[in-house]
């Protein structure tokens, strides 16, 4: 069951965090948001700390092998995927207009 | 575990052994016999024909649709009838043949793929294909009736509210599909645990076939897929039925919360769809080419990848909702990334076509329209994907035409390739009719011809779900090009059931392996018997019968594991889920009428709410509790076995005395998706709270000091009640005072629950109200459970069916009161706390 919590970490730290974003997005352009915070370097700390969680998870998947070889690769190709998807689908944070 | 290979096999062993496995594992072979099997074999089956006949009527439908829209200004149709005959068109194939089809090639395969004798719960399959079929067939039967639903495929409220759809169309919708998702929840379940623990001795991960993997990866998602469109239905079935206002603006509700929840599980849908086709293309195309799959590994970890990523392009269907920029920017993006795992697979065949010899059977010449289809369907979706085109053809026929290359292209072609391709394996004929490459050659181009004319129409402005259309717009050729070529595909679809029933009925026998294939499911017997495999088999690679030609012969001979059948039980071997070392001996039920009964019931809850028979709905309900406690009763045993000989000189433990039993991995999985609907619940408060616009409500519910500490109290309670309980149990002591303790926390948390529900006694005046029912409905329905999980363990332990080595069932009660205790504080704490803040 391991094996198979490891194969899936780096895709569900992904979703997890574009679904926040996403969730966060809403918030900042919510009743509930503050108005004297800005929501943009909010936001982009948020997609920053995302990223890096993907980051360390590759880098947990290089450094820490399976028992199996096979599993292994894969793990890391899926951490790697983990990194692309999350500055791919993240970045427009830092351009886009947030609410309107 | 020890090599086989060089040991001299007996003689004149493998008739015998047939004969004694037959008569263990077969099936009752009189009329009642199909109402009591379990076996994989009859079930797959049953669900095939019955997903088969609902692929029909859902072809019948297409022609209507497309005789409406042959000409304009058609007076074929009445509107009224145009829109039940479109929504029930979107329903049938999506829920009643899609996902029912591929699960019924699982059950037929999986076994027989990974090595194992039947599923991990058979009784649980059985029960899933009856409620199936009684959910489906009350669909159809309400669409005879002229009370189909008519508000499309997806429902969306306003439309498909009280005020705007009366009568009972959208409820048999809401109540009906529901029931096939309750039947599909209970497949995945048995799926997964299947390819986890049940395979052959020596079955690693990455030597398990590749349409387990895809199989595995699509129950996963069946299980976080479905529960947010369960929890969909349920807010607008209590809408209709109790005028709980959650899609109504004015009273704090918004209809969007509807789009967010059922393109939650919509889109991961067309991915639960795809992506066992996939498995199949992987399983049958490196065969169809000689040679083996090029980049294993990578197309599991696109299939991984691809699954995930499809959690995260739901509002890529709400584009036209007014989304801020970013969100659709978000959901863009995502869209287009997809094209890249699902480009890893596509090249990963294409490369193994290019590596192989290939031989252009008649599954080939499928996964050939396969590619030549599946492949525009995903560049319009990248099209799609793209905002300000989404924007303009947005509920257009181009929409319509892209789903159907997507899903007719990447999911009926490779079906239809999989059925040609286990025909022999599941008739044990060589096919002799050639209907099928008549047929190919009808369908494939017809097909094209259809949806390409649709495509045009779409981009010409032409709406989708309108009943009719006025003339000089530049669409009557191309749609009467559209409806004539959906003709052709349609006799082709006919020839192709045709073509599969006589080749079945009427064939000469086959030999076993016409393919020359190398996975496990080839080396049992054609058709394959109710037993699968007469011994277990050992692996040592991912082809087992390329490595080892004899396999077959070994495995009849008894050579594997557990072939000795004097135990005179149905017996199959359970593995470590990465190694695949053989770890225990699981003792599979045998005939029941149960599952069916217990089908009967469950559906009789659901639709009898129809009819507003609440009583008949109750008494049901009471119905599915007795005959579930009683089906639990009749497992397990009053005295320990110990370790068995498993054969090869292991002695394994049996499935019932271990730590993990496969019902605790089954329960584990249940509460993923138990987990996903609570997570929904909380998803759709907070979407409410965030950005309904009537909101907040005119006052929030007040934490106070005695109610909150009796949810923590009760909860905490309950953890360590379950807890000292299985302490007790393993180590040979009293556990009443763990169960005693336990069922204090479990009531204390009911009263908890009830005290928010008696605070703010109008669920209908307010969402939020409605919203905290709701909440409080999760509480004290999962605790009135632990209450009956921990009275019921209570008996167990009273009438001697546990031990220390027999605590499986404590855990299971274990599993379910934590999940309780920590989903029901979060429950309670979510409903305080805006309260607290006020």
């Amino acid at each position: 069951m391991n094996e198979m919590l490891r194969l899936s970490a780096a895709m569900t730290v992904w979703l997890i965090g574009f679904s926040g974003t996403y969730g966060l997005q809403a918030l900042a352009c919510s009743r509930h948001w503050p108005a004297d915070v800005a929501a943009r370097p909010v936001l982009i700390t948020v997609c920053a700390v995302v990223v890096g969680l993907q980051v360390l998870i590759l880098v947990g998947a290089l450094f820490s092998p399976s028992r199996s070889r096979h599993l292994q690769r894969i793990t890391v190709a899926l951490a790697a995927t983990g990194v692309v998807a999350a500055v791919w689908t993240l970045l427009p944070v830092v351009a886009l207009s947030i609410c309107l | 575990m020890t090599a086989p290979h060089h040991t001299k096999p007996p003689q004149g062993t493998a008739l015998p052994l047939h004969r004694a496995l037959m008569r263990i594992w077969g099936s009752d072979p009189r009329f009642r016999g199909w109402f009591t099997t379990t076996n994989n074999n009859d079930i797959g089956a049953l669900f095939l024909i019955v997903a088969t006949g609902f692929f029909l009527i859902g072809g019948v439908l297409a022609m209507l649709i497309r005789a409406q829209l042959a000409t304009p200004d058609s007076a074929f149709m009445e509107p009224q009838v145009y829109n039940q005959i479109f929504t029930m068109h979107g329903t049938v194939m999506m829920f009643l043949f899609a996902i029912p089809f591929f699960e019924a090639l699982s059950m037929l395969m999986l076994p027989g793929m990974l090595g194992s004798r039947d599923m991990a719960f058979p009784r649980l399959g059985a029960y899933g294909l009856w409620v199936y079929i009684f959910g489906g067939s009350a669909v159809i039967i309400a669409m005879l009736m002229g009370l189909a639903p008519d508000g499309g495929w997806f429902m969306y409220p306003p439309l498909s509210s009280g005020a705007f759809s009366p009568g009972i169309g959208a409820d048999v919708w809401l109540l009906g599909i529901t029931s096939i998702e309750v039947s599909a929840i209970a497949t995945a379940i048995e799926v997964i645990v299947t390819v986890l623990r049940y395979r052959a001795a020596g079955m690693s991960l990455s030597r398990m076939p590749i349409f387990a993997w895809f199989i595995l990866v699509v129950s996963v998602m069946i299980l976080t897929a479905f529960p947010p469109m369960i929890l969909g239905s349920l807010l607008l079935e209590v809408e209709r039925a109790f005028d709980w206002p959650f899609f109504q603006v004015e009273n704090g509700g918004d209809p969007l919360l509807w789009q967010h929840l059922f393109w939650l599980f919509g889109h991961p849908e067309v991915y639960i769809i795809f992506l066992p086709a996939a498995g199949m293309i992987a399983t049958i195309l490196p065969v169809m080419a000689r040679t083996n799959l090029l980049g294993y590994g990578w197309v599991v970890a696109a299939a991984i990848s691809l699954a995930v990523m499809s959690f995260g392009l739901w509002v890529h269907h709400m584009f036209t909702t007014g989304i801020p920029h970013l969100g659709l920017a978000f959901f863009s993006a995502a869209s287009t990334l997809v094209a890249v795992p699902t480009s890893v697979m596509l090249f990963s065949w294409i490369g193994t076509l290019w590596k192989g010899r290939v031989r252009m059977e008649l599954p080939m010449l499928w996964i050939m329209g396969f590619f030549a289809t599946f492949v525009i369907g995903g560049l319009t979706g990248v099209m799609l994907a793209v905002v300000p085109f989404n924007w303009q053809v947005h509920d257009t026929h181009f929409v319509v035409a892209h789903l159907h290359y997507v899903l007719i292209g990447g999911y009926v072609f490779p079906m239809i390739a999989a059925i040609y391709y286990f025909l022999p394996l599941l008739t044990g004929s060589t096919r002799f009719f050639k209907l099928g490459e008549v047929a190919f050659w009808l369908v494939v181009p017809a097909f094209h011809i259809t949806f390409l004319a649709v495509h045009m129409a779409g981009l010409l402005g032409q709406r989708r779900r309108t009943w009719t259309y006025d003339a000089g717009q530049g669409w009557e050729t191309l749609n009467l090009v559209a409806s004539i070529a959906s003709f052709v595909m349609a006799i082709g679809f006919a020839l192709i059931v045709l073509d599969v029933a006589v080749n079945t009925f009427v064939a000469v026998r086959g030999r076993r392996n016409p393919w020359g294939a190398g996975t496990l499911e080839w080396a049992a017997a054609i058709p394959s018997p109710a037993y699968g495999f007469a011994s277990i088999p050992i692996v040592r690679g991912r082809y087992p019968l390329q490595d080892d030609p004899d396999l077959a012969l070994r495995i009849a001979r008894g050579e594997g594991y557990l072939g000795d059948v004097r135990r005179n039980q149905r017996e199959t071997l359970i593995v470590s889920t990465a190694q695949g070392t053989p770890a225990q001996v699981a003792v599979l039920p045998g005939n029941s009428v149960l599952p069916f009964l217990l089908a009967v019931v469950t559906s009789a809850s659901f639709l009898a709410p129809l009819f507003d028979a609440y009583r008949v709905a109750g008494l049901a309900l009471i119905g599915v509790l007795a005959l579930s406690l009683y089906w639990a009763w009749g497992l397990g045993s009053r005295h320990d076995v110990g370790p068995v000989d498993a054969g090869h000189g292991a002695m394994l433990p049996l499935a019932s005395e271990s730590t993990q039993p496969p019902g605790w991995w089954g329960v584990l999985f249940l509460l993923l998706a138990d987990g996903v609907h609570f997570g929904s619940l909380l998803f759709g408060y907070a979407f409410l709270w965030t950005v309904a616009p009537n909101w907040p409500p005119p006052s929030y519910l007040p934490p106070e000091l005695w109610n909150m500490s009796l949810a923590v109290a009760g909860g905490l309670s309950l953890v360590a009640g379950s807890r000292l309980a299985l302490r007790a149990i393993t180590r040979g002591r009293a556990s009443w005072p763990g169960i005693g303790l336990g069922l204090v926390g479990a009531v204390a948390m009911v009263a908890a629950a009830a005290s928010v529900m008696l605070d703010r006694p109008d669920p209908a005046g307010h969402a939020y109200d409605a919203t905290l029912w709701l909440l409080a409905g999760h509480v004290a329905f999962h605790a009135g459970l632990t209450i009956i999980m921990l009275c019921y363990l209570a008996a167990r332990v009273a009438a001697g069916y546990t031990s220390p080595r027999r605590s499986g069932e404590a855990r299971i009660v274990g599993l379910w009161a934590e999940f309780t205790a920590l989903t029901g504080i979060m429950a309670l704490g979510a409903a305080w706390l805006p309260g607290a803040f006020q």
